[in-house]
């Protein structure tokens, strides 16, 4: 049986998917997620997740359009050229966005 | 864990659904999440007359992202408080449909022409996205995980917004002078948005000890003058002379005469009593129940042998 594993590097982190183990029950696969997954890379918390309990959707096998496969530039506060210096918090948000804008168009080429 | 212990350990982050809180902190943070979860959802309803008013199609396409956006900000909310287990989504939901559910104070005015747009989108937006990002560093984790995705997808809708501001703003004299009367009508609603003075703030010690909020109700609306001020004023908006707006030139901050501010309207919207925010929550109870069977739907098991994945064939 498959679980998949998400490590918490430090306390306050997002759990991030890290990968799997094999293990017949629960509890050898947390110990076997603790150490392939937590043995040598600081972690604070893992989840153990049974593989066939994981819903999915896949973009391109369900042909459904995530993350701006549409042309969508309204959405962007990168579209908007006005100056957004004027306040950190709209300074951060934009380069957030402007982040996952080189994210998406990696994923594109 | 007892107050004490609560206070003590108090930071960003530091308490999730793992932790036992006490009942004065899952009680003062689900006030302070439905609030803002109702404000998102009831903004939403503001501004979605505008998608069909919009001028050119491209501002109704970002209208309605936005509109989308919001409400979706509502419901990551919602969930963030249900994790404190003091009331569920439905009851949270039931409650704003009933009168019970507050939210800002901005969102119980009419807004009636798209001049007034940019009031909600730049001005009431940006007061809001100041107050969200000290929220990155509240002390329930859940809240601040929603709140980074909203900071995310915040910063679009206060750069549309500027945009149309700008756009009115450099427009004709007929839409320079509109825009200005739209200001003057909003400012002071606009200046209310933080509450009322620290001193007269009924929940604010609290919730600054347990880490709920991290900066006081002054601190922010005098951060949210320093930075918006400057910014009406090189739109070429003129501050109306009430309230009274100071600058303190030797600090280097602005201050309001929270005196010359209207607090028995601010009280009455924040009831709930005001005329035009009973019409705004009653349109929220329409839409509610006009969508009731969509949700039944969703709910209920499918009768006469349907499975839900036959959908997918």
């Amino acid at each position: 049986m498959k679980w998949e594993v998400f490590r918490q590097a430090k306390k306050k982190d997002y759990h991030t998917h890290v990968g799997d183990v094999h293990a017949p029950n629960a509890e050898l696969a947390r110990q076997y997620a603790q150490i392939m997954h937590a043995r040598r890379k600081p972690a604070n918390s893992l989840w153990v997740v049974p593989r066939d309990d994981i819903e999915e959707v896949h973009a391109d096998e369900q042909g459904v359009a995530m993350g701006g496969t549409t042309q969508k530039e309204y959405r962007w506060a990168t579209n908007y050229n006005t100056d957004e210096t004027f306040a950190e918090e709209i300074e951060a948000s934009q380069r957030e966005q402007e982040e996952a804008e080189r994210d998406l168009a990696g994923v594109d080429e | 864990m007892d107050v004490e212990t609560v206070t003590e350990r108090a930071g960003p982050r530091e308490f999730g659904p793992g932790d036992e809180m006490p009942r004065e902190y899952r009680e003062a943070a689900t006030r302070m999440i439905q609030f803002h979860a109702n404000s998102e959802i009831m903004g939403a309803y503001i501004e979605r007359p505008f998608i069909r008013q919009a001028p050119s199609l491209d501002r109704k396409l970002a209208v309605s992202a936005q509109v989308q956006d919001e409400i979706g900000h509502g419901q990551l909310l919602y969930r963030a408080a249900e994790e404190l287990g003091v009331k569920t989504r439905e009851e949270m939901l039931a409650e704003l449909e009933n009168g019970e559910g507050k939210f800002l104070n901005c969102f119980h005015y009419p807004l009636d022409d798209w001049y007034e747009l940019p009031m909600i989108m730049f001005f009431v937006d940006g007061a809001a996205m100041r107050r969200q990002a000290t929220l990155k560093r509240t002390s329930w984790e859940p809240y601040a995980h929603a709140i980074d995705k909203i900071c995310f997808e915040e910063g679009f809708h206060i750069k549309h917004g500027e945009d149309i501001l700008r756009t009115l703003a450099t427009g004709s004299r007929k839409d320079q002078e509109r825009l200005q009367e739209a200001f003057e009508r909003w400012w002071p609603r606009i200046l209310q948005f933080f509450g009322p003075t620290d001193d007269q703030s009924t929940h604010g010690d609290f919730s600054m000890a347990v880490g709920l909020k991290t900066m006081t109700n002054d601190d922010l609306r005098n951060a949210f003058l320093n930075a918006y001020v400057p910014k009406a004023e090189k739109y070429g908006l003129e501050l109306p002379e009430y309230p009274r707006v100071e600058y303190h030139e030797d600090d280097d901050y602005y201050e309001v005469y929270e005196e010359d501010l209207d607090w028995e309207e601010f009280f009455t919207v924040a009831a709930n009593e005001y005329p035009t925010g009973v019409g705004q929550i009653e349109k929220r109870r329409r839409a509610q129940d006009a969508v009731e069977w969509v949700r039944d739907a969703i709910e209920t098991p499918q009768q006469g042998g349907v499975d839900p994945a036959a959908a997918d064939d």
